[in-house]
Formats: C-alpha cells, sequence, structure tokens
C-alpha cells in the first residue's frame, strides 16, 4: 500500500473549495461479482489536504467488529465501545497504529486517535476469529461499497489519482488516474482479486465450531 | 537286497513313486508357498507404505495444529509482530521447544526467510520451500517430508493471524529413529529414507537396517534414481534378498526423499521353513512306513514265491520229494497248491515213463536199456571192490514155431511165465531183464566161472518143467551164454557182446549152456570184415569146389557127388562154409553163390561125364534160395546149357529151410521137382519137421545128420535108435535114406545091417578139389567102372 500517495490525496481533498463533483465507481470481483466493504478512496493531485479531528465508533457485537472496515480521515479518534456481555482484548499490530485494549467491558475512556495514515487490523486476542480494518486515510474523498459494490463519491472537481482497498484482496488494483469537471460523472471500475483465505481468516478451531453450532446461548 | 529281486523292484518302485510325488508336492507347496509369500510380502509393503504416508500426515497433522496453537499464542504474536530480530529468534527457539520442535524458521509474507534458528545464514534470503507456503496458503496449513542440512525434517508451516496473516511460522520436526521405529513397531517392516546429497549421490538419511546393508541400498537406489516412481522390487543386501518398496515422499520442495520399505525374505520365509520342514519330517516319516510296509507286502509275496522257485529247481533237478509249504489263502496259496499238485503229478508221469523206458511192457522186467544200465553199474561196484560180475544171455529155441502154431498171446504168455520162472529162480539182488524178443539177460554176482555155470543151471532146471498154459503144455529149451567180468570184457557192452557169442556157439553146437571162449569176439569180428569180402570173391576167383563122393551101399560104388565150397581166402586162408555161408545169408550174396555153385558143379559134372567116369553131382541150397522162384528157371537154363539130364543133379535142403515158410518151399520144391530135378533133405533129424509136413515134401531121398552117425559106433544106443527109425522112416515114405558122418569101417557095416542106401564120410573120402576127386574115381575101390553110362545115373 502506498500511503504517501493517501496521504498526498487526503491533503488535495482539503485544500479543495466547496464546488461539487463525483466519481461513480464499481467494485468487483474477477468473476464480475459486486464486492462489499470495498474502500474507495481519490487522493487529490498536486494539492495536500489537512488532517481532520472528527471522531468515529467501531463497535464490537456478537464477536464482531462493527463495521468490519472502517474508512476515516488521518486525526479521526475512535471510539472501541463493547455491545456485547462478554469481555474483548483489541489489539493491532498494524504499524498505522499499535495499541492493545486490556479486556474491558463497555466503552473505554479514551478512543484512540489514528493520525498515521495506513491500515490498521484489529483483532480480539481472546476471538481469534475477530477481524476489523480500520483505514486511516490521507483523503476526505472516500465510500464505502455496499452489496451492489458501486458507491459514488463526492468531492471537487479536479485530478485524482482513485484507489480501492479491500480487506479481502490479494494485492491492491493500481490507481487509476481521473480528472473531473464541474458536475461531472466519471465511472470507474475495478477488479479486485481475493486473497487466500487462509491469510485473511483465522480457522475456526474445533472447539469454536462447537459453540457455534450449539450456540452458545446467544446467536 | 539284490537289485533284480522282484521285493527290489518293487521297493524302488514305490520309493520313486513315494519320492517323486512328495518331491512334487513339497516343490509346488514351496513355490506356491513362495509366490503367495511374494504376494504377502508386497502387500504388505504396499499397507506399510500407505501407513507411512498416514502416519506422517497425522503426525503432520498434529504438528500443525500445536504449531496452530503455538502461532495463536499471543506473546508470540507480540514477539513476532515487535520486528527485533533476535526477540524473535528467542521466541521462535522457546516455542519450539515446547512443541519439541527441532527447527523454526520465520518466514515473511514475501517469501524471504527472517528468522532461523538452525543457521544464520538462511535469514535474508527466500525461503527454501516455496511450495509448502503456497499450500499453506491455500489450507491454512501445510506439512511436507523435507531434507534439510542432510537430514529427513516433517516440516510444518503455518500463518501467523494478528488477526490478519503476518507472516509464516514454519517448524522442523526431525523424523529420527523413534518415528521409525514406531512405524516399524507397527508394521515389521524395514525403513529407511534416502535422499540426493549435494553431490547428486543418493544418499541413506536414516534406516532401520544395519549400517553395513547402506552401501547396497544406495547402489540400488542408484540405479533407480530416473525411475524411482512406486518400484517394487527384490533388493540383495549383502547377500540377503529384501522385498523392497521405493516410494518417493511428497516434498514441499521437490526434492527427491524416498522411502524404502523393505522386508527381508529370509525373516518372511522362516515360518514358511518350518512348514516346510515339518511337511519333510512327515514326508519322510511316510516315506519310511510306506518302505517297511512295502517290504512286509513283498516279502509276504516273496517268501512263499521264493520257496516255490526253490521247489521248481528241486524239480528240475528230479527231486519231487518235497511238497511247498504255503499256508496263505490267496493267488500265491493257490499257486502253492497247483504247484504241488503238478509236482506230484509230474513225479507219477515221470515214474511211469522211467518204468516204461526202462522195463519191459510184457513181462514187467527191465528192458534192455535198464539192463545195461544196472550191468554197467554191478561193473562199476565190482571195479572198485575187484570182484567180478557175471552175465547170463538166454534165448528160446524154437520160440518162433511155437508163436507160429500156438499164436503170439501164447508167445507172450510163454514169455511172461518164463521171467517169472527166472525171478524167482534167481537170487533178489540179481537181475532178469528181457531184452528184446526171446532174449533174456541175467546179471548176477559170480567169482568163478563155475558159479555162473551153476546159475544158468539152476535157470536151466527152472525151465525144465513143461509150461502148461490153458490147454497147452509146451516145452521150452534155452540156449545161455556166460560171460564174466573182468575175465571176458572190461565194460558191459563187450561183456553183453560175448555173452551174446557164447550163446550163439551153446545154440550152434546145441549145448544150451557156453561159457564165453577167449578168442571168438575176434572171430565175431572176423565175420564183420569176411562180410564185405566175400562180395569180391566170386569176381577174384577165390572160391574153389570140392567134392564128397557118396557110394552106394548096395552096389559098393560111387554114386554121386556132393560138391562143398572153399574160399581161399587172401589172409585167413582155406576157410569151410560154415564160417561164410551165414554171412552169405545174411549179407544177400547168397543167392549169388548158389548160382556160383550150380553152375561150377553141373559144368563139372558135364566133365566128368565127358571123361567116362560120370557121377551125379549134389549142390546145397541155401534156406533163402527156397524164395528165389527164378531159381527152377535158372538150374533148367544151366542144364541145358552144359546138355546135362536134371536127374544128373540132386539138390539137398535142410529141414528148417523148408519150416521158414512151408507152403513157398513147397512150390519151389514141386517146380524143381517137375523139371527133374532129384531132391534131397540134408541134416535130417536136426529139424523138427513134423512127419506130416515130411511126406508132402516132394522129396527123393533123406540124409540124416552127421551128429547122429558119427556116434553109432559109441555105446549111445539112442542115436542107433535114431538112424534105424530114420532109416526105415525113409524107405517106408519111398525115399533113399543117406547117412552123412560116416568115418569108420564099422559105422559102414551098421549102416549097411540097418539098410541105409547110400553113405558119405571121411571113411570113403574126405572132400576133395575136382582134380583129386578125378583120382579118387579111378584109384578108390568104390570107383565106377567106365562103362557105365551117365543117361541111367547110378540106380
Amino acid at each position: 500500500m502506498d500511503f504517501r500517495h493517501l496521504i498526498a490525496a487526503a491533503l488535495c481533498a482539503c485544500a479543495a473549495a466547496a464546488s461539487a463533483a463525483t466519481i461513480v465507481v464499481d467494485v468487483r470481483d474477477p468473476q464480475g461479482a459486486p464486492l462489499a466493504d470495498a474502500v474507495v478512496y481519490a487522493a487529490p493531485e498536486g494539492r495536500e489536504v489537512g488532517a481532520a479531528s472528527k471522531s468515529a465508533v467501531m463497535d464490537q457485537k456478537n464477536k464482531t467488529f462493527i463495521p468490519r472496515v472502517l474508512p476515516v480521515q488521518v486525526g479521526t479518534s475512535v471510539k472501541f465501545p463493547n455491545s456485547d456481555d462478554i469481555q474483548h482484548q483489541v489489539y493491532s499490530f498494524s504499524p498505522a497504529k499499535t495499541f492493545q485494549l486490556p479486556l474491558y467491558k463497555g466503552t473505554p475512556a479514551n478512543p484512540i486517535v489514528f493520525n498515521a495514515a495506513g491500515v490498521v487490523t484489529l483483532g480480539c486476542n481472546i476471538h481469534d476469529t475477530m477481524n476489523g480494518y480500520i483505514v486511516v486515510l490521507d483523503t476526505p474523498y472516500f465510500e464505502k461499497t455496499e452489496a451492489s459494490g458501486r458507491v459514488e463519491v463526492r468531492l471537487q472537481p479536479g485530478k485524482y489519482s482513485v484507489r480501492v482497498w479491500h480487506p479481502d484482496m490479494k494485492q491492491e488494483p493500481p490507481p487509476q488516474m481521473v480528472t473531473v469537471g464541474e458536475g461531472e460523472r466519471p465511472e470507474i471500475a475495478f477488479s479486485v482479486t481475493a486473497a487466500p483465505k487462509a491469510l485473511t481468516t483465522a480457522p475456526l478451531n474445533k472447539l469454536e465450531e462447537k459453540f457455534k453450532k450449539y450456540g452458545n446461548g446467544r446467536p | 537286497m539284490d537289485g533284480r529281486s522282484f521285493q527290489a523292484k518293487l521297493v524302488y518302485l514305490l520309493i520313486g513313486v513315494l519320492v517323486l510325488l512328495q518331491t512334487v508336492t513339497l516343490a509346488a507347496i514351496h513355490f506356491a508357498g513362495l509366490r503367495s509369500l511374494h504376494r504377502n510380502l508386497v502387500e504388505e509393503l504396499r499397507v506399510g507404505s500407505r501407513v507411512f504416508e498416514q502416519q506422517l500426515a497425522h503426525r503432520g497433522r498434529q504438528l500443525s495444529e500445536s504449531l496452530g496453537v503455538l502461532a495463536g499464542d499471543f506473546g508470540f504474536r507480540t514477539a513476532v509482530a515487535s520486528g527485533d530480530r533476535p526477540t524473535v529468534v528467542d521466541v521462535l527457539s522457546n516455542h519450539g521447544r515446547r512443541i519439541k520442535a527441532s527447527a523454526a524458521f520465520l518466514v515473511g509474507l514475501d517469501g524471504i526467510v527472517t528468522a532461523d534458528t538452525l543457521k544464520i545464514t538462511r535469514m535474508g534470503k527466500p525461503f527454501p520451500f516455496p511450495a509448502l507456503i503456497r499450500q499453506a496458503e491455500e489450507a491454512g496449513e501445510a506439512s511436507s517430508i523435507v531434507s534439510l542440512d542432510g537430514r529427513p525434517y516433517q516440516l510444518v508451516i503455518v500463518p501467523i493471524l494478528a488477526p490478519r496473516a503476518i507472516a509464516w511460522v514454519c517448524m522442523g520436526f526431525e523424523i529420527d529413529e523413534g518415528v521409525l521405529r514406531d512405524f516399524q513397531r507397527v508394521t515389521a517392516l524395514d525403513l529407511s529414507l534416502s535422499t540426493v546429497g549435494a553431490d547428486g549421490r543418493p544418499q541413506i538419511l536414516f534406516s532401520t537396517l544395519h549400517s553395513n546393508l547402506h552401501g547396497d541400498l544406495v547402489r540400488h537406489v542408484a540405479a533407480r534414481r530416473d525411475n524411482p516412481s512406486g518400484v517394487e522390487a527384490t533388493l540383495k543386501l549383502a547377500g540377503a534378498p529384501y522385498e523392497t518398496k521405493i516410494e518417493p515422499l511428497r516434498t514441499a520442495d521437490g526434492s527427491r526423499v524416498v522411502a524404502l520399505l523393505q522386508r527381508s525374505l529370509e525373516d518372511a520365509r522362516r515360518s514358511s521353513r518350518a512348514l516346510e520342514l515339518q511337511i519333510v519330517v512327515f514326508s519322510t516319516f511316510a516315506l519310511v512306513l510306506a518302505i517297511l510296509a512295502t517290504m512286509y507286502f513283498a516279502r509276504g509275496v516273496i517268501r512263499p514265491l521264493q520257496r516255490l522257485a526253490e521247489n521248481a529247481q528241486k524239480i528240475e533237478l528230479g527231486d519231487y520229494s518235497t511238497a511247498v509249504d504255503v499256508a496263505q489263502d490267496d493267488e500265491i496259496g493257490r499257486l502253492a497248491t497247483a504247484f504241488n499238485r503238478m509236482r506230484t503229478g509230474i513225479a507219477e508221469r515221470e515214474e511211469k515213463i522211467i518204468h516204461q523206458a526202462t522195463h519191459d511192457g510184457l513181462t514187467g522186467l527191465p528192458n534192455r536199456t535198464l539192463f545195461l544200465d544196472r550191468l554197467e553199474h554191478a561193473i562199476a561196484a565190482a571195479r572198485r571192490s575187484g570182484e567180478s560180475v557175471g552175465m547170463i544171455m538166454m534165448d528160446l529155441d524154437r520160440f518162433k514155431e511155437i508163436n507160429d502154431t500156438l499164436g503170439h498171446h501164447f508167445g507172450d504168455q510163454l514169455l511172461n511165465e518164463i521171467g517169472r520162472r527166472l525171478t524167482l529162480s534167481l537170487r533178489e539182488s540179481d537181475t532178469v531183464a528181457r531184452l528184446g524178443g526171446d532174449e533174456f539177460g541175467v546179471n548176477f554176482n559170480a567169482q568163478q566161472p563155475s558159479q555162473a555155470m551153476e546159475v544158468a543151471r539152476r535157470i536151466s532146471s527152472s525151465l525144465e518143467a513143461p509150461f502148461v498154459l490153458g490147454a497147452v503144455s509146451v516145452d521150452v529149451d534155452a540156449s545161455m551164454g556166460i560171460a564174466i567180468y573182468p575175465l571176458h570184457a572190461d565194460d558191459a557192452g563187450a561183456l553183453m557182446k560175448r555173452a551174446d557169442i557164447a550163446m550163439y556157439d551153446a545154440k550152434k553146437n546145441h549145448t544150451a549152456i557156453a561159457l564165453y571162449e577167449a578168442g571168438r569176439d575176434e572171430h565175431s569180428l572176423r565175420r564183420l570184415s569176411l562180410l564185405s569180402e566175400l562180395r569180391q570173391a566170386v569176381q577174384r576167383d577165390e572160391l574153389e569146389l570140392y567134392y564128397q563122393p557118396n557110394i552106394n551101399i548096395h552096389t559098393g560104388r560111387a554114386a554121386y557127388a556132393e560138391a562143398l565150397v572153399r574160399w581161399n581166402h587172401p589172409a585167413h586162408g582155406l576157410m569151410l562154409p560154415d564160417e561164410f555161408i551165414p554171412l552169405a545169408e545174411q549179407s544177400g550174396s547168397i543167392g549169388a553163390l548158389t548160382k556160383w555153385v550150380l553152375r561150377n558143379a553141373i559144368y563139372e559134372c558135364a566133365e566128368w561125364a565127358a571123361r567116362g567116369a560120370p557121377l551125379i553131382v549134389a549142390v546145397n541150397l541155401s534156406p533163402l534160395d527156397l524164395f528165389d522162384s527164378e531159381l527152377p528157371t535158372y538150374i533148367s537154363g544151366l542144364l541145358a546149357e552144359a546138355a546135362m539130364p536134371a536127374s544128373w543133379l540132386v539138390l539137398e535142403i535142410t529141414e528148417t529151410a523148408i519150416m521158414r515158410d512151408p507152403a513157398y518151399a513147397l512150390k519151389i520144391l514141386r517146380d524143381l521137382k517137375s523139371r527133374g530135378i532129384r531132391l534131397s533133405i540134408d541134416d535130417f533129424g536136426t529139424g523138427y519137421s513134423s512127419l506130416a509136413h515130411l511126406k508132402r515134401l516132394p522129396v527123393d531121398e533123406l540124409k540124416i545128420d552127421k551128429s547122429f552117425v558119427m556116434n553109432l559106433t559109441s555105446q549111445s544106443t539112442d542115436d542107433a535108435v535114431i538112424v534105424r527109425s530114420t532109416i526105415e522112416l525113409g524107405h517106408n515114405m519111398g525115399l533113399t535114406v543117406i547117412a552123412e558122418g560116416v568115418e569108420t569101417v564099422e559105422s559102414l557095416e551098421i549102416l549097411t545091417r540097418l539098410g541105409c542106401d547110400m553113405a558119405q564120410g571121411y571113411y570113403m573120402s574126405p572132400p576133395l578139389p575136382a582134380g583129386d576127386l578125378q583120382r579118387w574115381m579111378t584109384e578108390s575101390r568104390w570107383a565106377v567102372p567106365a562103362k557105365t553110362t551117365l543117361k541111367e545115373g547110378n540106380e
């Protein structure tokens, strides 16, 4: 991942005025199936975008990070509330942000501020299957795809480097350069190849499978 | 055991068949066992190979699970994520120890080794087994056998998830003795792992085989390097065969690690060997048992057969005394019974045949063969003991006559009775045999000729009593010749011959008994040579006629001359007719001799007449001449030829000659008589002609036998009576009576007194050569006056 580009794009976006343009991005796998949870972001060429001081929430419900993928602009502080009645120990070994939240219930007092661009992979030390991603971006122009795999990114007219990131991708597809005029809606398509599942998801061990099977009291 | 015997053959055959059968069975078991063993081994090796794979896979799974747990350890993940190399190496070693790994690697997602507990030099370089990573990317874990630094390892690799994969952790577990021993314990197979070394040559990574077999193993693997896949073969290791399966293991790096699963054939065969040995032991036991049973059985067959064979050999040698004792109720028993019956049958028949061959069927006495045999034995015994053996040859007189007149049946009965009397008159040790016809032989012990004579007299007296057979009573006279060993002969043959000669002497001389005289045999031999010489005597002009004159007692003048043939034998000198006439008769030359005599006598007679001293000539005819029907014609021809009246010829015939075949003789005699020839009966009194018979004969004269006449002057009144009776008989029948053998004047006077018509004898003249007769005719007192005419004869 080219974090420098990402940062550069974010800076550009911040510098842009309030005029409006849209890029329509279509993300599919090589078989043509639409991909959800893909983060599409556009970094403006030739201008810096400053950091934001927004806040976001990465909830944990049913031993799952919700949302699974959380794109944020650099400088965003993220809260990690625990909506389960069991404890979680959230951690990240990602270089963009290494942290550890010791076992807790409820919402920890301090949110964590992500001030470096990059993908932060979240895990729970007691639930290996829990996987969450906070994608820290240098640009304010980003969207996450839904089930349709199609998103519209609103931005100021200008020249952009458009990229896509998906938690299961094997490799980031090459960025696409696009220049958008006022009121224009250029469409961009990305084909994302999935990475081996083994590298992205922890296998259920037998015990967990059993728990899953009998519901463990909860859905 | 004789190889040719039935028993041996049977035993050898059985042994052969059994050994063959057992060998075939054993071979079949052996080869079937080998095949099955081989099949089992191959199957064992296949199973073993699968077991090994399973074992490895299972171990791999276990190890990867363990490794997965390890990789999930938060501390571990924290340490790895820290990126601090020394810390990472430490944590690898530390956690590796927990799951007993012998090597641990950390590999980045880019495939570069970031930490290595074995070799620091590998760090920063690509992971040597990228295929393993690819496999793990698919399955979340992977394991494989690899050769690492020349050692076999089972490598396990899993991703370190934080929670997304951040690196690979790979741990190696050396496949050590424990693993292989476990395998061996389960499968009982030997297992070796081999790989290709740095030098390109195979090398053994590990083996349960003894290290001194590794060299051979390497060579075999090297030989199959190009195509090692799934090879099943029998390899020789240090000379011992090993059934081998070469199984290449799936390795992550494509390095060739092959597992060699092996089973020693020797070991595998050990159990089947024990079975084979058992079979061999049982077979041998069965074989010995079979041989013993066969020998027992064969003996049961052979013992009786041997006894039969021995008995048959005895029978071959003529011993019929022993019976075969085989008390078996089977084929052999029946054979023995039949054999015994055959033996007694043969014995009886042989006895019968021998008896028939050695005995006379009529009298039951020993025959000539047996007699000769006994005589030989007696002589042999006498030769040893220095004793003597006597034998008598006996022949009946007049037997033919008895046979002819009284019939053969009577003759047979007579012979039988004679045999009985002979036997009774002799001791038991003496042998009486019928040698043939009316000839008997007696063999006895006799030291002196006098003793032999005594035996002969005893026989003679036993025959004296008349034989009364049915209504007929006959007297039998016999002639006996005696010969004694060693006095007369050295062997049985010669003894019999000499007894025979003596017997003929007795018969000829009417002495009833004669002892052999030395030299008689030579005489007899001379006869044989004379026989052949006689035939040539006529041609050689060796015969000569002598004439004995005969006077008319009434006139005192010579009446006629009897022609008597002499043989001037070149070696033996002058021979008398008695010596060679019988030979001529036997040899069949008598006819020619008679004709020669007739011709010469008739011509001589004609000569006498021509000289003025006519004399009737008398010629003796042989009995055989009376069978010559041509003779009368021949004589008539001769008389005509010599121009001589038939009445000047007198033919003298003996009584016995006529008796041979009276009817035929009579016919010839009548023929001769009808031709005017005068006939005279010679030797009258010695034969046995009946008077009735005599009466029918067309004869003119009777010549009384000289044996009666010569005793006329002695005191024997019997002979004088006979002579007188004969003269009277002859006169009564109208015959002229002539007396022969007149040697003295007294005899002549007696004959004259008895009225005898004519006389002949030495008193008047001996037989004279023709020339001397001429002189006698003119000079003697009985000379015929010259005026006598020829035509009237001398009557």
